[in-house]
Parts: C-alpha cells; structure tokens; sequence
C-alpha cells in the first residue's frame, strides 16, 4: 500500500477536537435532561390519561419512533422556515434531539409503569391515596429501577446519534471531523480518530450511569 | 431552475424508496452472517471466543453509525478502491449491524435453560445436533421480535447512507428539495414513507413479542 | 343499620359468578371468620368490602358508605378500613418507618414527627420497633406480615380486614402473627379474617361464616359452628380440613 497514516496531523488539531466534544456532551446532556422530563410525562400520559391524551400521546411516540431521526432534523431545520419559523443550527439541534429522546423514553418509561406489580397499586389505594400520589410514591422509583438498564442504553445511544447533527453543521465533534479534514485532507485518521473518541464518551457515560445507579438505588 | 412539486417527484422518491429497502436487506444479508458469528463467539464456552465478542459489540457500538460510515467510506478508497457508496454503505450496515442481530442473536441462545442442553444430551445427541434440533429452533421463536424490531431500526438507520452520497430515500429528499425549494412538502413526503414501512413492522413485532411472551 | 351489612350482592368476572347473592351482617366489635374452599368467593367478598372489588349487583354498606355505589368517593372510607394482604405488599423501595408513614402523612396530612411517633408504636405493638430502618427484602415473612398490620394500625382503622394474611408463611413464622391479631381482638377491634386457621378461629372468633359456591352457605357463633355443623357441605369441608 502506498498510503503512509499521518494521525499526527489530527492530534495537532487538538482544539477543534476539544470544541467539539465539548458541544457534544453539552447537547447530549441538555437533550437528555429534557428528553427524560418529556419522556416520563408522555408514558404518565400513556398509561393513565383521558382517550383523547393517550391517542395524542400515542401518535407522538409512533410518528417519532417510526420515522428516521436525521427527517425530523431536516423538517426542522430545512423545512419550517417554508412555514415561517426560522431556527438557528443549535436550536434546531437541541428541538429535534429532545423530541426525538422524548419518545424513545416515553415507551421504556411506560413499560417501567407497566411492571410494578397491581398489588403494590392496591396497597396504596386501600390505604386511601389517590392516584397521583400511588404514582409519586408507589410506582415512580420502582418503574424507573425497573428500566434503568433499558433507560441509560438508551441515553448513551442518544450521545451517539447527537453526531447526526453535523449535517445542519452544528460544531460538534463530529463536525470537527469535517474542519479538521479540510485542513488536512486525512479523511481517514480524522474520523478514526473521531471515533475512537466517540468510544471513550461511551465508556465514560457508561460507568457514569453505573455510578449513579449505585448513588441514587443502593441503599445506605 | 426552480420548478413546483410534482408528481414527478413523488415518483422518484418512491424509486428511491427501493433503495432504502435494497440496502436494509444487503445489510440483513451481512450484518446477519457477522451476527451469526458474534452470537455463535458470545454464546460459547471458550472465554477467548466471548471475549472477541464483547470487544467487537462493545466497540461497533460505542461509535456512531455516521462514524462506521465515514471511516470504510474513506478507508476504502484508501485501500485503493474507488467504489460507489453502496459498497461502503453495506460493509459499514454489515459492520454495524452485526453487532446489534449478533446481540439479539447471543441473547435468545442464553436465554434457552440448560435444562434443554440436558435433555437433548441424555437422547444421545452431540453438540452439533443439539445446537440443531434442540437449541436453535427454540432460539430462534425467542428471537424473531427483537429481530424484526431491529430491522425497523435498520430502515431508519439508512438514511445516513444519504451522507456518503448514496442515493436512498433522504438523499433523494434533499435532491428534490434543492430542484423545487419545498423542504417542508419533501421531507414531510419522505417521513411518509419511512412512516408506512416502519409502522407495519414495528406493529408486526409488537403482536410477535405477544405471543414470545405466552410461551415463556 | 349494622356496621357492615351486605345486600344481595352480586360479583362476577366476565361470565364467571363469584358471588351471588350475598347477604352479611356485621355490628361494631365482632370479628369474624369467614372459611371456605378455594373459589368460594371468600377473598373477593372481603375486596368487595373496601371496594377494591366493584360489585355488580345487590348493596355494600360499610359505616354508613355506599361502598357499592360507583361514583362514591371511598378514599375517606379507606383511610379507616385496614386490608393485610397474603402477599404483604410492602412498599419495596421504602424503609419498615417510611411504609407505615406514607399513609398517615399522604393521606391524613400528618406532620413528619406525628407519623413517626405513630410508626413506632404500631411497631411496638406488633413487636418489631427495632426494624424501623429496615428494607422488606431484610425481613422475613412474618416479619414483613407484622409490618404490613402495623402500617394498617397506623391509620387508626375502625375495621381490619384480612385476607388470609397467614396462607403465604412458613408454619414457624404464623404463630408470631396470630399472636398479634389475638391482642387487637382483645382491644375490640372489628375484624374480618379470611383464613384457613381453624383453631384461631375457633379460639377467638365471634363468628364464623362459610362461604360455599359464592354465597353465605351457613353461619354460627364460633363454638356452636365447629361442633354442630348443620349443613352436608360444611360437615365435609370440616372433616376434610380438621382430620
């Protein structure tokens, strides 16, 4: 072969590469903050609304969940200024992320509900609570314990597939992938380099969500 | 030239929609011969074999799909080759598609008691032949809705083959959108169409998933 | 009007009848024992009673509520009746003190201190105050059956209603939480108990009802129930169970 591998000229890009990561976590984090809060009303919605909420809820969940997510980007960013609403890249980023989120973690959260055991439910209404209140305190932490492992596979997927949204240019890392590579013109080592980056991210959330299960779920 | 949305471009759309399909299925052909492998190496006695395994899964699925793409889309050229994109999209699919069917795959043989190992070991049958008349048949009825949960997550997942240039249903979306300059119409189209083919089988997978459940 | 009186009610589950037309009686301070086959509609007639259970047909009145009326608001009426449940249905995510306070606190409005004092001396009757910063999964289960009566008690019920809260246990462990029930007998608690404890019954029920195919079969001062049966099918469901 007669191609020589220069990785060294992406490690000298070493800012691009930090900047980027940076807007990664940064959105990740935002999307998944709001994507979770979304996610936990859409399931509530889901499993203990009116007709009329859980077949709005429903249609969100199915139209999201069955379409790709770099369309819905595409019809938020490219395609609603035709009717007027003009969004700038981060924003576009942010709005298509979380509702994309939103509905992945509405159904892991409704089956999360669905698997606290009805005994449970009728000890706290046979002590006279409301339901609300069965929710909040009976079926809540059990429910999210439940789908834990289910709820931060789904996040850390959610940091990956942030990446998607490189192709509205938003400066994420792998957006950087595209600066560095019109600097160097290695297509390769760039987003090898990329890549492997996007790995230690994952490894890193996944023993993050380790740790937390830890904190929030072992008892003292 | 700007032109009105057509019918015309509802028609290419649907031929591109072929595309989708065509490489959702090269991508079932390679990402289920690797899964193969990746459920036979994770299921197996050997550590060294499971190990290979978990570093495989593990890494292809701590990168982005976008990333697999990218990189045998350039290291393929690098390697001297200047292939259309479907190449690169249907070894970087394969790739990535191995990882998660070998998954499933690894998941529905484990899941088979050991009760069922025993049974078939004390009517005189070897390895292999318990692997063939015992183990798989039940594991594949245990794998079939996760299987075809994930092949809608495939038909999704093909719409970043639009960024390495192959012309599937987005990319076409965003060729129309440049001739006609009707984003929200074109995309709204596009997100139609992954609608009516994911929708049927993510229903498809919910009645199978169903009945998976009235067995065990 | 009796403390609960049940009217001609009528329970089905789809086309399966498991209570017809059942009529009961019960004044303030009795206990009763209700007995009975598998089947025989013994638990569900006393789900029927704090309305976890709708009925179909006939009328459930328990201290004045129309238990049986579909828009009634029962929370009230639930926040006085205690049910202990064969499964204790501890709260599993909750410490011993945190499941006995949720009632009081949630329902009742307690302020924290208040409901922890009452936690501690529902445990203390029930003689486990020591595990008031347990998790369930550390108890065993007549502990965890001692600590679903004492979240009962903390509500302050005028009525217990228990469904065979022994059926689940260890032989070993009963002994501990039958011991508990003989004391709230003593302090005149009204108290439903569907059991297959024939010698508890015996002992410290009132009366003892058996319910056969899904109605009120017969009924007796507990004495004069297990020495002089009067219906075939009790004396055979007797000998059967007291061999």
């Amino acid at each position: 072969m007669s191609y020589r591998f220069q990785f060294r000229d992406v490690f000298a890009q070493k800012e691009a590469i930090a900047d980027g990561v940076l807007v990664t976590l940064q959105l990740s984090a935002v999307t998944i903050g709001l994507g979770f809060l979304i996610g936990i009303l859409v399931a509530v919605s889901l499993v203990y609304g009116e007709r009329w909420l859980r077949s709005l809820a429903r249609v969100y969940v199915e139209v999201i969940r069955n379409t790709p997510l770099i369309v819905q980007l595409f019809l938020i960013f490219f395609g609603l200024p035709g009717i007027g609403i003009r969004l700038d890249v981060m924003t576009a980023s942010l709005l298509a992320l979380t509702i994309n989120l939103g509905a992945y973690t509405a159904e892991i959260v409704r089956a999360g509900i669905e698997s606290v055991p009805k005994s449970q439910i009728e000890a706290g209404v046979s002590l006279g609570m409301t339901q609300p209140q069965i929710f909040r305190h009976v079926v809540l932490i059990p429910a999210l314990k439940n789908v834990y492992p289910a709820l931060s596979s789904q996040f850390v997927l959610l940091m990956l597939a942030t990446s998607v949204v490189s192709q509205i240019s938003a400066a994420d890392l792998f957006h950087a992938g595209s600066i560095i590579q019109s600097r160097t013109f290695r297509d390769f080592e760039v987003y090898t380099v990329i890549s492997v980056l996007y790995l230690c991210l994952t490894l890193l959330m996944r023993g993050g969500f380790g740790l937390l299960y830890h904190l929030v779920f072992r008892r003292k | 030239m700007i032109r009105e949305l057509a019918l015309v471009d509802v028609y290419f759309l649907l031929l591109a929609l072929r595309w989708t399909i065509g490489l959702t299925l090269l991508a079932l052909l390679g990402g289920g011969a690797v899964g193969l492998f990746v459920a036979a190496f994770g299921a197996a006695r050997n550590p060294v074999l499971r190990g290979v395994a978990l570093v495989y899964v593990g890494t292809v699925q701590g990168i982005p799909l976008l990333g697999w793409l990218f990189i045998f889309y350039f290291g393929l050229s690098i390697v001297g080759y200047n292939l259309p994109p479907l190449v690169a999209a249907t070894v970087g699919f394969s790739i990535y598609a191995g990882a998660f069917l070998g998954e499933i795959w690894r998941g529905a043989l484990v899941a088979i008691p050991k009760t069922q190992w025993e049974a078939g070991l004390s009517i005189g049958l070897n390895y292999i032949e318990q692997l063939r008349h015992v183990i798989i048949p039940q594991a594949v009825r245990m794998a079939i809705a996760p299987t075809v949960g994930f092949v809608v997550q495939l038909i999704k997942n093909t719409s970043l083959a639009a960024v390495i240039g192959f012309v599937e249903l987005t990319r076409e979306g965003q060729l129309t959108t440049a001739s006609t300059f009707q984003p929200f119409s074109v995309y709204l189209l596009v997100a139609l169409m992954y609608f009516s083919l994911c929708y049927p089988l993510t229903q498809y997978s919910r009645v199978l998933e169903r009945k998976r459940r009235v067995l065990h | 009007m009796s403390f609960i009186e049940l009217k001609s009610v009528v329970k089905r589950y789809g086309n399966n009848t498991v209570l017809q037309d059942v009529d009961l009686n019960v004044e303030k301070g009795e206990i009763i024992a209700i007995i009975g086959r598998s089947g025989s509609g013994k638990s569900t007639l006393l789900r029927c009673i704090n309305g976890l259970e709708p009925v179909q047909g006939g009328e459930v009145w328990v201290d004045g509520v129309a238990v049986h009326d579909p828009s009634a608001n029962l929370r009230e009426l639930r926040a006085r009746v205690g049910i202990v449940f064969q499964s204790f249905n501890l709260f599993p995510h909750l410490t011993v003190q945190r499941n006995i306070t949720l009632g009081p606190m949630i329902v009742k409005g307690l302020p924290a201190a208040e409901a922890a004092a009452l936690a501690l001396a529902a445990l203390r009757k029930v003689g486990l105050a020591e595990k008031i910063g347990a998790y369930a999964d550390e108890l065993s289960g007549g502990q965890q059956q001692r600590v679903a009566i004492a979240r009962s008690l903390a509500m302050s019920p005028s009525l217990m209603l228990f469904d065979e809260i022994t059926s689940a246990l260890d032989p070993e462990l009963v002994g501990e939480v039958l011991l508990v029930l003989e004391e709230m007998a003593r302090e005149g608690m009204t108290m439903l108990l569907v059991t297959h404890e024939m010698s508890f019954a015996r002992r410290v029920a009132h009366r003892v009802v058996f319910m056969h195919q899904g109605k009120v079969w017969e009924q007796a001062p507990a004495k004069e129930f297990f020495a002089e049966p009067k219906t075939p099918e009790l004396k055979s469901f007797l000998s059967a169970v007291l061999h």
